[in-house]
């Protein structure tokens, strides 16, 4: 049996991918919500 | 309080990749290729948590017009889709050395591949409605069809596979559990459990301050 | 209404009936004289005939393997084009504010417009099965009956999914793409049962071996008639 290392390399490195992606999306969203929020005249 | 979340799902996933690679023995019969089992069955386990949330969501909203429900469903709903896409490529990578090909009809990939398709419509609907209490309203009428549906799809499937393969393929399942495997299998679906929880808490938030601004 | 104070539960089961009556007769009066609807899926469904002939080539054998596919195939394809229009009369014709006036339980109009499309994909369904009889050469006839059992079932299921999200998605941007986006994969079930019991009864299968099918499919369908009477009413809203 071949030791398919390649294999498994391969799908935890698309998850962790994925899913630092996903967090890097969540706080690209919250920086520009912040942004968003400082820029407007009212008090947030 | 959500950064400890944060930091807890990072100690957990570095716990689970060190039980998943170091503590759990190299499977006798598919060889290391069985670790992405590590991978693959927290995340389809976390997958359905989530749309039992958006589920939960739906309901809530439908029955108390609070935004708090709505934005439960919007964030477990996406989480949802991120997790079963996840399932779906380490199903897929899993098959290709163990069965020969990159994608099967068996029944719990086609199942998963179903549940991807609806979830994915739910996202694609709340996009494309402005009106906040429409959206809520609507994807909650989907979001409710579609969780009642999965064990409709479950059964579905599973019988019209029986009919297609008899089949004699080793599936993962069927071997005993190794209780070293089952453990290091538990770590790594506690730490997908805290990694979702702590990515909810975020999207739930952004949510909230959208609304707000 | 002398009869509510006498039996106040059955008038308003009455009452509900006859609401669910009048949507249903009022779009069979317009599709009579419009004649729309009718003409045109009746012309899809031949066209699809000849589509699916021209897609899988002159052998007559792998045709007739694929007819229980693509019967179905074919009745959800009439299906996206019919039921997605369910309400777009109203929509077009400013009716929309109307259905949500309407007095007492919005899940009257649901049936009505649920029955209403059973019956449009009931009349494909049949053109489709004489056509596909005829030009395929397929004996349909000697398993009508519990193919007729089989269809009725299944386009419960398809109509019934259908009538909710065509109100859905009525009112939304891109509904011609989203509507066959969202109802597809909820449809799954019922094209699985429906095609594999198909199969079965043509090679000639007794009613009894598809049970398991047809209880699946009368589950199925109870599950999303209910839901669409239970959450109509939150479509209809807004």
């Amino acid at each position: 049996m071949p030791s398919n290392w390649g294999y498994v390399f391969a799908a935890y490195g698309i998850a962790a991918v994925a899913l630092l992606t996903y967090w890097r999306h969540l706080a690209r969203r919250t920086r520009a919500l912040a942004a968003r929020r400082a820029a407007k005249p009212r008090a947030a | 309080m959500t950064r400890a979340l944060g930091w807890l799902a990072v100690l957990g996933l570095v716990v689970g990749l060190g039980a998943g690679f170091g503590y759990a023995p190299r499977e006798a019969v598919q060889g290391n290729v069985q670790r992405i089992m590590y991978l693959h069955v927290p995340a389809v386990l976390t997958a359905y948590l989530a749309f039992g949330l958006v589920l939960a969501g739906s309901i809530g909203y439908l029955a108390t017009r609070r935004p708090s429900w709505d934005r439960l469903a919007a964030a477990a709903g996406e989480l949802g889709v991120l997790f079963t896409g996840l399932t779906i490529v380490s199903g897929s990578i899993w098959g290709k050395p163990t069965w020969g090909t990159w994608w099967t009809w068996d029944a719990r990939l086609t199942s998963t591949a179903v549940l991807f398709m609806v979830y994915v419509g739910y996202l694609l609907l709340r996009s494309l409605i402005e009106d906040p209490d429409a959206r809520a309203r609507y994807a909650a009428v989907v979001g409710i069809l579609g969780a009642v549906n999965i064990p409709i799809v479950h059964f579905s499937v599973k019988w019209w596979r029986a009919l297609h393969q008899p089949s004699t393929i080793l599936g993962p399942e069927r071997s005993p559990i190794d209780p070293a495997i089952g453990l290091a299998l538990f770590v790594n679906w506690v730490a997908f459990t805290l990694l979702f929880a702590y990515f909810l808490a975020r999207r739930m938030e952004i949510a909230r301050l959208e609304e707000q601004t | 209404m002398s009869a509510c104070a006498k039996e106040p539960g059955r008038s308003a089961v009455v009452a509900y009936t006859k609401r669910a009556w009048i949507v249903l007769w009022k779009d069979f009066l317009i599709e009579r004289r419009a004649k729309e609807h009718a003409n045109a899926l009746l012309f899809f469904c031949l066209l699809l005939l000849f589509l699916f002939q021209f897609a899988l080539g002159p052998d007559r054998e792998r045709l007739a393997t694929a007819v229980p596919g693509l019967l179905w195939l074919g009745f959800i394809l009439a299906g996206l084009l019919g039921l997605g229009r369910s309400f777009l009369g109203e929509r077009d014709n400013d009716c929309w504010e109307g259905l949500r006036l309407t007095p007492g339980d919005k899940s009257a109009i649901y049936l009505g417009k649920l029955a209403g499309n059973c019956v449009l994909m009931t009349a494909v369904e049949i053109i489709l099965v004489v056509l596909f009889g005829v030009f395929y050469n397929i004996d349909l006839w000697t398993p009508a009956a519990p193919l007729a059992l089989v269809l009725a079932l299944g386009t419960i299921g398809l109509a019934a999914v259908g009538t909710l999200f065509a109100a859905m998605t009525t009112q939304v941007r891109a509904r011609e793409l989203l509507f066959p986006v969202l109802l597809l994969p909820v449809q799954v079930p019922v094209l699985l049962a429906t095609v594999s019991a198909t199969q079965a009864l043509l090679l000639g299968q007794p009613l009894a071996d598809v049970a398991h099918w047809l209880k699946l499919l009368a589950g199925a369908d109870l599950v999303y008639v209910t839901i669409g009477i239970l959450t109509f009413e939150f479509v209809l809203e807004g």
